[in-house]
């Protein structure tokens, strides 16, 4: 079973589109060096902010014909044929794939709301084709609207990214509880909690490091924390480029921060998300 | 947009990170066989694919890009409908086609249904196996994918395609998700062999249909390239300047590939292609045997779309149609007049090559043998004195 990752936290610049696109990449480089026959990554840009599609993609301007907005807009029963005509190959690596944003997707909430089974237009094409890539990766708004409840609903691995911040770790709970009401208030029991990444570590700050250190030694979150990637200037120099992280800054600390997260995704994914 | 590079850069930072957390040397292991599920939109027949389902002008139809699926079988339910209402049958839903009792099933068989309502009725009944008992034998797709296009293509199950096409566009009972299962093969294993064997090891496979499938192989083992859109018999009849004798390393291979046969058959197969295009058009759409097309093959192309016709209007016999074609051939050589002779005349004649190496006594002694009695013996005699001289005679005027 594909796996589809999605990277969620109501809050802004807590690095979603980042890790998203990084670990993406990372993640079909990892199964391509793996010979694998299948080393494809689908990522799905549901901000309507577009940043995601912006830097994979080196475009933004997708509109009503030819991003997320067309496929939530189609007929129900060619809704998988849409998705499919709409996914656009990554400048950064052949095998990453992206169904673009457009900044039509603010719209379509409000067009969608009242239909039935509007959460499930994003769910139920992806789930016709999800088996053609090795993984999903989901890049999500920064807040629990109908684009992100349909972001979790496609998904079986929730990841919050969080900024070890005060207000930030107190609100990771209330996330982690909304991850929970949509398995069990939507019944999609295979959605699963899969990971905390602490992003935007700065070890000069004593208050990051002893949230990180709260963290890690919280009795749930603990188990949960799936990597620390740390603050570098790097990344916002790879996004003004339209690179990726690796691509841009190979040794750069946050690079192979998100490469041991990749690998640790992609041991994941070859246990069958066990 | 240009092709994307493959990033190397990052390579080497994952390189690093598999021997700590992965163990080196990483690799995934997924040689197996697997069944998926794929979106029907994802699935496409072969178009050089010897065994057509679709009548040829819906074929090139499709395979031009000039219809939809959904798209091909309404013109093919629209042809059957023609059909059945100047049958006096005419129907609205394709489930209508469906017997529904034992009087229908007898009315049916007394009714001759020409190809495209028979395939329609197949394929009608083989939707609602799907829909019934389920896709029960996943089809045999290559992957054919490029870049973000996600393409499988069909190497067995063509029917099974369009059945389910049916089902899910033709048929209001329909409940499925639009995917079909499927084993995957990949595109550096796909084999024309593995797609020939299977075509021939089921029934069915029509006499132009095993000449296509000929030529396929031949044409494959001698390197030409095969096209990946729909082709034409003039890309088949290629096939026949090429023989077997020029790669004989893949006799074996092919003649087994072709179910078996020996070289003699797989030749007169392959002679089809000789065949006008009509020809090939209507012995493929009405299923006519090899041994009744071989004695088409020596007339003029522009009498094959004929004699074809009259083999499917009057059913003929391989025999009636050896002497249909084979007459044809004596009614135009009546100018020779020495080509009608009756067979003892001839024989008669060579007999008059050996008198100097025959006496009187044992010519005597013979007829006596033959016919155990000696005035019996000197009557056959007088009457071929008789019959000799007459000859002469006849000679003499001429």
């Amino acid at each position: 079973m594909t796996r589809v990752f999605v990277f969620t936290n109501h809050k802004g610049g807590v690095g979603k589109s980042t890790s998203a696109t990084n670990i993406a990449l990372g993640i079909a480089g990892m199964l391509r060096r793996a010979n694998a026959s299948n080393c494809r990554v689908l990522l799905i840009d549901t901000d309507s902010q577009g940043h995601a599609s912006l830097v994979t993609t080196g475009k933004k301007d997708y509109g009503a014909d030819d991003s997320l907005y067309t496929v939530l807009m189609a007929d129900r029963q060619n809704a998988a044929q849409t998705f499919l005509n709409c996914i656009v190959q990554s400048t950064w690596d052949e095998n990453l794939h992206v169904l673009p944003a457009s900044p039509m997707l603010e719209g379509a909430e409000r067009e969608l709301m009242g239909v039935a089974g509007a959460p499930y237009r994003l769910a139920d094409p992806l789930s016709k084709i999800a088996n053609q890539y090795a993984a999903v990766v989901i890049d999500t708004r920064p807040s629990f609207s109908l684009m992100t409840e349909m972001g979790l609903l496609a998904s079986t691995d929730a990841i919050v990214p969080v900024e070890p911040r005060y207000l930030e770790t107190v609100g990771l709970m209330s996330v982690i509880q909304k991850i929970n009401d949509i398995r069990d208030g939507w019944r999609h029991p295979a959605l699963r909690m899969s990971g905390v990444l602490v992003t935007k570590m700065d070890n000069r700050i004593r208050g990051h490091n002893h949230l990180l250190a709260e963290l890690q030694g919280h009795p749930v979150l603990g188990k949960l924390m799936l990597g620390v990637i740390p603050a570098n200037e790097a990344v916002s120099y790879a996004h003004h480029q339209h690179q990726s992280l690796f691509n841009y800054a190979p040794k750069a600390s946050a690079s192979k921060a998100y490469a041991q997260v990749v690998a640790a995704l992609v041991r994941y994914m070859m246990k069958g998300g066990a | 947009m240009g092709k994307p590079p493959t990033t190397h850069r990052i390579d080497d930072l994952l390189a690093s990170i598999n021997t700590d957390l992965l163990g080196d040397p990483f690799t995934v292991q997924d040689n197996t066989i697997k069944v998926e599920r794929i979106l029907l939109e994802m699935v496409r027949p072969d178009p050089v694919q010897p065994r057509r389902v679709l009548p040829e002008s819906i074929h090139f139809t499709f395979h031009n890009n000039r219809a939809t699926p959904t798209q091909a079988l309404r013109e093919l339910v629209q042809m059957v409908q023609v059909a059945a209402r100047q049958r006096g049958r005419p129907f609205n839903s394709v489930l209508e086609l469906m017997p529904n009792s034992d009087e229908d099933r007898e009315d049916e068989q007394n009714v001759s249904l020409t190809p495209e309502e028979q395939l329609l009725r197949d394929l009608v009944n083989l939707a609602v196996t799907i829909r019934d008992d389920g896709q029960v034998n996943p089809l045999t797709v290559v992957d054919a994918s490029q870049g973000v296009t996600r393409l499988f293509r069909i190497e067995t199950g063509e029917r099974r395609y369009w059945a389910t096409w049916l089902l899910r566009d033709f048929m209001p009972s329909y409940t499925g998700d639009g995917m079909i299962p499927c084993i995957v093969i990949p595109q550096q294993s796909s084999s024309v062999f593995r797609q020939a064997k299977e075509n021939t090891a089921r029934a069915g496979l029509t006499a132009i249909a095993m000449a296509r499938q000929a030529a396929l192989l031949l044409l494959t083992v001698h390197g030409c390239e095969i096209p990946s859109q729909a082709v034409g018999n003039e890309f088949y009849r290629q096939a026949l300047e090429l023989d077997l004798r020029g790669k004989r390393e893949y006799t074996d291979t092919i003649l087994s590939a072709m179910g078996g046969i020996d070289k003699a058959r797989f030749s007169h197969i392959k002679g089809l292609l000789q065949l006008s295009d009509e020809a090939l058009e209507l012995a493929d759409r009405h299923d006519i045997d090899e041994k009744k097309l071989r004695y088409v093959l020596p007339l003029s192309q522009e009498y094959h779309v004929e004699i074809v016709r009259q083999i499917i209007t009057f059913g003929l016999s391989s025999k009636q149609v050896k002497e249909l074609c084979e007459g044809d051939t004596e009614d135009m050589n009546d100018n020779d007049p020495f080509d009608k002779l009756p067979p003892s005349a001839v024989k008669m004649a060579k007999v008059t090559q050996s008198t100097n190496t025959t006496t009187p006594q044992d010519l005597a002694k013979a007829i006596l043998r033959q016919e155990g009695n000696p005035d019996i013996a000197r009557a056959r005699l007088q009457a071929l004195k008789k019959l000799l001289s007459e000859a002469e005679l006849y000679l003499e005027r001429e």
